[in-house]
Protein backbone atom coordinates (compact mmCIF):
# COMPACT_ATOMS: atom_id res chain seq x y z
CA UNK A 1 0.00 0.00 0.00
CA UNK A 2 1.02 3.73 -0.77
CA UNK A 3 -0.29 6.54 0.89
CA UNK A 4 -0.77 9.94 -1.02
CA UNK A 5 -1.09 13.46 1.24
CA UNK A 6 -1.37 17.05 0.66
CA UNK A 7 -2.41 20.28 2.55
CA UNK A 8 -3.71 24.11 0.85
CA UNK A 9 -4.86 26.74 1.78
CA UNK A 10 -7.47 28.55 -0.75
CA UNK A 11 -7.52 32.15 -0.47
CA UNK A 12 -11.12 32.24 -0.37
CA UNK A 13 -14.21 31.85 2.21
CA UNK A 14 -15.26 28.64 3.22
CA UNK A 15 -18.71 28.85 2.01
CA UNK A 16 -17.25 30.15 -1.41
CA UNK A 17 -14.71 27.36 -1.88
CA UNK A 18 -18.06 25.16 -0.94
CA UNK A 19 -19.98 26.14 -3.45
CA UNK A 20 -17.45 25.87 -5.98
CA UNK A 21 -16.60 22.85 -4.96
CA UNK A 22 -20.46 21.32 -6.89
CA UNK A 23 -18.58 23.28 -10.08
CA UNK A 24 -14.95 21.42 -9.24
CA UNK A 25 -15.15 19.30 -12.72
CA UNK A 26 -17.42 22.21 -14.68
CA UNK A 27 -16.37 23.91 -18.00
CA UNK A 28 -14.34 26.52 -15.98
CA UNK A 29 -11.98 24.30 -14.79
CA UNK A 30 -9.40 23.49 -17.62
CA UNK A 31 -6.79 21.44 -16.54
CA UNK A 32 -9.00 18.49 -15.55
CA UNK A 33 -10.04 16.92 -19.09
CA UNK A 34 -10.07 13.31 -17.97
CA UNK A 35 -13.03 13.52 -15.75
CA UNK A 36 -15.86 13.44 -18.47
CA UNK A 37 -19.36 13.09 -16.44
CA UNK A 38 -20.12 13.98 -13.31
CA UNK A 39 -23.32 12.24 -12.38
CA UNK A 40 -25.57 12.87 -8.99
CA UNK A 41 -26.59 9.56 -7.82
CA UNK A 42 -28.55 10.41 -4.17
CA UNK A 43 -28.69 13.43 -2.06
CA UNK A 44 -30.38 14.17 1.01
CA UNK A 45 -30.05 16.12 4.35
CA UNK A 46 -30.28 14.93 7.46
CA UNK A 47 -33.08 15.86 9.55
CA UNK A 48 -31.72 15.09 12.95
CA UNK A 49 -27.48 16.87 12.04
CA UNK A 50 -28.94 18.88 9.14
CA UNK A 51 -26.22 17.48 7.19
CA UNK A 52 -26.01 17.27 3.35
CA UNK A 53 -24.95 13.81 2.18
CA UNK A 54 -24.51 13.42 -2.06
CA UNK A 55 -23.96 10.79 -3.53
CA UNK A 56 -22.09 11.24 -7.25
CA UNK A 57 -20.65 9.14 -10.00
CA UNK A 58 -17.56 10.42 -11.42
CA UNK A 59 -16.37 9.35 -15.08
CA UNK A 60 -13.32 9.56 -15.97
CA UNK A 61 -11.24 8.97 -19.11
CA UNK A 62 -7.52 8.55 -19.05
CA UNK A 63 -4.59 6.74 -20.68
CA UNK A 64 -2.77 4.63 -18.76
CA UNK A 65 0.82 3.61 -19.27
CA UNK A 66 1.17 0.88 -21.84
CA UNK A 67 2.09 -2.15 -20.19
CA UNK A 68 -0.68 -1.87 -17.70
CA UNK A 69 -3.45 -1.88 -20.28
CA UNK A 70 -3.67 -6.01 -20.18
CA UNK A 71 -4.31 -5.49 -16.45
CA UNK A 72 -7.14 -3.24 -17.32
CA UNK A 73 -9.09 -5.70 -19.79
CA UNK A 74 -8.18 -2.58 -22.10
CA UNK A 75 -10.47 -0.65 -20.43
CA UNK A 76 -9.96 3.11 -20.63
CA UNK A 77 -13.07 4.63 -19.04
CA UNK A 78 -13.18 4.62 -15.50
CA UNK A 79 -15.91 5.24 -12.84
CA UNK A 80 -15.32 6.49 -9.12
CA UNK A 81 -18.36 6.38 -6.48
CA UNK A 82 -17.75 9.35 -4.34
CA UNK A 83 -20.01 10.66 -0.96
CA UNK A 84 -19.73 13.76 0.25
CA UNK A 85 -21.29 15.06 3.78
CA UNK A 86 -21.84 18.70 4.35
CA UNK A 87 -22.23 20.30 7.89
CA UNK A 88 -23.46 23.75 7.80
CA UNK A 89 -23.34 24.14 11.54
CA UNK A 90 -19.62 23.14 11.87
CA UNK A 91 -18.63 24.24 8.24
CA UNK A 92 -16.80 20.59 7.35
CA UNK A 93 -17.29 19.53 3.95
CA UNK A 94 -15.52 15.98 3.72
CA UNK A 95 -15.75 13.85 0.53
CA UNK A 96 -14.92 10.31 0.36
CA UNK A 97 -14.16 8.61 -2.91
CA UNK A 98 -12.93 5.00 -4.14
CA UNK A 99 -12.64 3.43 -7.78
CA UNK A 100 -15.25 0.68 -8.58
CA UNK A 101 -13.38 0.15 -12.05
CA UNK A 102 -10.53 -2.07 -11.47
CA UNK A 103 -11.40 -2.60 -8.44
CA UNK A 104 -10.24 -6.65 -8.18
CA UNK A 105 -6.72 -4.86 -9.39
CA UNK A 106 -6.35 -1.58 -7.78
CA UNK A 107 -8.26 -0.08 -4.76
CA UNK A 108 -7.72 3.31 -4.21
CA UNK A 109 -9.45 5.18 -1.34
CA UNK A 110 -9.68 9.06 -0.67
CA UNK A 111 -10.69 11.40 1.98
CA UNK A 112 -10.34 15.31 1.75
CA UNK A 113 -11.60 18.15 3.82
CA UNK A 114 -12.34 21.75 3.39
CA UNK A 115 -12.35 23.63 6.86
CA UNK A 116 -12.45 27.29 7.55
CA UNK A 117 -8.88 28.65 9.01
CA UNK A 118 -8.21 32.19 10.46
CA UNK A 119 -4.57 33.26 8.75
CA UNK A 120 -2.30 35.92 11.31
CA UNK A 121 -4.36 39.19 9.19
CA UNK A 122 -7.58 37.95 10.48
CA UNK A 123 -8.93 37.17 7.06
CA UNK A 124 -10.52 33.49 6.46
CA UNK A 125 -9.08 31.54 4.16
CA UNK A 126 -9.91 27.41 3.27
CA UNK A 127 -8.07 24.37 4.71
CA UNK A 128 -8.16 21.07 1.90
CA UNK A 129 -6.84 18.44 3.59
CA UNK A 130 -6.28 15.42 1.21
CA UNK A 131 -5.21 11.61 2.13
CA UNK A 132 -5.32 8.90 -0.13
CA UNK A 133 -4.31 5.37 -0.03
CA UNK A 134 -3.07 3.04 -3.03
CA UNK A 135 -3.35 -1.03 -2.96
CA UNK A 136 -2.64 -3.04 -5.88
CA UNK A 137 -4.29 -6.26 -5.12
CA UNK A 138 -3.29 -8.54 -8.35
CA UNK A 139 -1.57 -11.47 -7.62
CA UNK A 140 1.94 -12.22 -8.45
CA UNK A 141 5.40 -10.74 -7.42
CA UNK A 142 5.82 -7.80 -4.74
CA UNK A 143 7.51 -6.30 -7.39
CA UNK A 144 5.07 -5.79 -9.93
CA UNK A 145 2.26 -4.64 -7.67
CA UNK A 146 4.85 -1.97 -6.03
CA UNK A 147 5.74 -0.68 -9.70
CA UNK A 148 2.09 -0.52 -10.02
CA UNK A 149 1.15 1.19 -6.66
CA UNK A 150 4.06 3.62 -7.83
CA UNK A 151 2.51 4.30 -11.12
CA UNK A 152 -0.76 4.93 -9.55
CA UNK A 153 0.48 7.20 -7.02
CA UNK A 154 2.50 9.78 -9.66
CA UNK A 155 -0.72 9.86 -11.92
CA UNK A 156 -3.01 10.15 -8.82
CA UNK A 157 -0.39 13.16 -7.85
CA UNK A 158 -0.45 14.56 -10.86
CA UNK A 159 -4.07 14.61 -10.94
CA UNK A 160 -4.63 16.15 -7.41
CA UNK A 161 -1.94 19.17 -8.39
CA UNK A 162 -4.11 19.63 -11.60
CA UNK A 163 -7.15 19.31 -10.08
CA UNK A 164 -6.64 22.51 -7.27
CA UNK A 165 -4.69 24.21 -10.26
CA UNK A 166 -8.15 23.85 -12.08
CA UNK A 167 -10.48 24.55 -9.15
CA UNK A 168 -8.36 28.13 -8.68
CA UNK A 169 -9.60 28.93 -11.98
CA UNK A 170 -13.61 27.63 -11.04
CA UNK A 171 -13.23 29.80 -7.86
CA UNK A 172 -11.94 32.78 -9.63
CA UNK A 173 -14.72 32.38 -12.06
CA UNK A 174 -17.34 31.52 -9.44
CA UNK A 175 -16.26 34.91 -7.14
CA UNK A 176 -16.33 36.80 -10.67
CA UNK A 177 -19.83 35.59 -11.48
CA UNK A 178 -21.87 36.47 -7.89
CA UNK A 179 -20.22 39.77 -7.61
CA UNK A 180 -22.06 40.66 -10.98
CA UNK A 181 -25.03 38.85 -9.74
CA UNK A 182 -24.81 40.93 -6.28
CA UNK A 183 -24.33 44.25 -8.13
CA UNK A 184 -27.23 43.54 -10.81
CA UNK A 185 -29.49 42.41 -7.84
CA UNK A 186 -28.33 46.05 -6.01
CA UNK A 187 -29.11 47.86 -9.13
CA UNK A 188 -32.52 46.29 -9.66
CA UNK A 189 -33.91 47.40 -5.88
CA UNK A 190 -32.41 50.95 -6.46
CA UNK A 191 -34.76 51.10 -9.12
CA UNK A 192 -37.57 49.45 -7.46
CA UNK A 193 -37.01 52.09 -4.35
CA UNK B 1 -21.79 22.11 -15.22
CA UNK B 2 -20.53 19.19 -15.69
CA UNK B 3 -21.75 16.63 -18.57
CA UNK B 4 -23.88 13.42 -17.65
CA UNK B 5 -22.24 10.04 -18.43
CA UNK B 6 -25.77 9.34 -20.67
CA UNK B 7 -26.19 12.16 -23.21
CA UNK B 8 -29.83 11.76 -23.38
CA UNK B 9 -29.93 12.59 -19.62
CA UNK B 10 -27.82 15.87 -20.26
CA UNK B 11 -30.86 18.66 -20.38
CA UNK B 12 -32.80 17.69 -17.36
CA UNK B 13 -29.49 16.72 -15.41
CA UNK B 14 -28.44 20.40 -16.00
CA UNK B 15 -31.56 21.83 -15.06
CA UNK B 16 -31.54 20.13 -11.85
CA UNK B 17 -27.83 21.16 -11.47
CA UNK B 18 -28.81 24.79 -11.84
CA UNK B 19 -31.60 24.46 -9.16
CA UNK B 20 -29.82 22.62 -6.77
CA UNK B 21 -26.87 24.98 -6.83
CA UNK B 22 -28.96 28.22 -6.44
CA UNK B 23 -31.10 25.93 -3.57
CA UNK B 24 -27.83 25.37 -2.16
CA UNK B 25 -26.30 29.38 -1.72
CA UNK B 26 -29.42 30.55 -1.06
CA UNK B 27 -31.33 28.27 1.63
CA UNK B 28 -28.63 25.59 2.48
CA UNK B 29 -25.84 27.70 3.31
CA UNK B 30 -28.02 30.32 5.21
CA UNK B 31 -30.18 27.12 7.18
CA UNK B 32 -33.02 28.20 5.61
CA UNK B 33 -34.26 25.26 3.62
CA UNK B 34 -37.20 24.34 5.25
CA UNK B 35 -38.60 22.23 1.72
CA UNK B 36 -36.79 20.62 -1.16
CA UNK B 37 -37.85 22.51 -4.29
CA UNK B 38 -35.77 20.64 -6.51
CA UNK B 39 -37.33 17.19 -5.87
CA UNK B 40 -39.42 17.11 -8.95
CA UNK B 41 -36.60 18.05 -11.05
CA UNK B 42 -34.13 15.37 -8.81
CA UNK B 43 -36.54 12.50 -9.69
CA UNK B 44 -37.04 13.23 -13.78
CA UNK B 45 -33.32 12.94 -13.72
CA UNK B 46 -32.51 10.07 -11.64
CA UNK B 47 -35.11 8.32 -13.76
CA UNK B 48 -33.14 9.00 -17.04
CA UNK B 49 -29.62 8.37 -15.11
CA UNK B 50 -31.12 4.73 -13.40
CA UNK B 51 -31.70 3.37 -17.13
CA UNK B 52 -28.71 4.34 -18.16
CA UNK B 53 -26.90 3.06 -15.26
CA UNK B 54 -28.82 -0.34 -15.66
CA UNK B 55 -27.86 -0.97 -19.48
CA UNK B 56 -24.31 -0.06 -18.12
CA UNK B 57 -24.56 -2.53 -15.72
CA UNK B 58 -23.31 -0.14 -13.34
CA UNK B 59 -26.60 -0.14 -11.06
CA UNK B 60 -24.98 -3.98 -9.67
CA UNK B 61 -21.47 -1.98 -8.55
CA UNK B 62 -22.99 1.07 -7.33
CA UNK B 63 -24.86 -1.34 -5.06
CA UNK B 64 -21.44 -2.53 -3.86
CA UNK B 65 -19.72 0.22 -3.47
CA UNK B 66 -22.61 1.73 -0.94
CA UNK B 67 -21.93 -0.90 0.93
CA UNK B 68 -18.24 -0.82 0.93
CA UNK B 69 -18.89 2.68 1.68
CA UNK B 70 -20.81 2.22 5.13
CA UNK B 71 -18.05 3.39 7.39
CA UNK B 72 -17.53 6.44 6.05
CA UNK B 73 -20.97 7.30 6.33
CA UNK B 74 -21.26 6.31 9.79
CA UNK B 75 -18.37 8.20 10.94
CA UNK B 76 -19.17 11.75 8.82
CA UNK B 77 -22.99 11.41 9.52
CA UNK B 78 -22.26 12.36 13.24
CA UNK B 79 -21.27 15.10 14.21
CA UNK B 80 -17.82 15.42 15.57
Amino acid sequence: MKVFSSETQFDYSWEEVSCANWLKYSPWNKMTPHVIAVDTLQRSVDPATGILRTERLITCQQSPPKWILPFLKGQSTSHVYETSYIDPKTRKLTMCAMNITWSDFLNVRETCSYEPVRTNTGAEHTQFKQYAEITALCGGWQKIKNSIESVSVEQFRQNAANGRQGFEMVLEMCRKVWQEEREKAAQQQTMAA
Amino acid sequence: MSASLAPECNEIKERYDNCFLKWYTEKFLRGTATTDECAPLFQEYRKCLGVALKERGLDITIEEARGDNKENDDQHMRRS
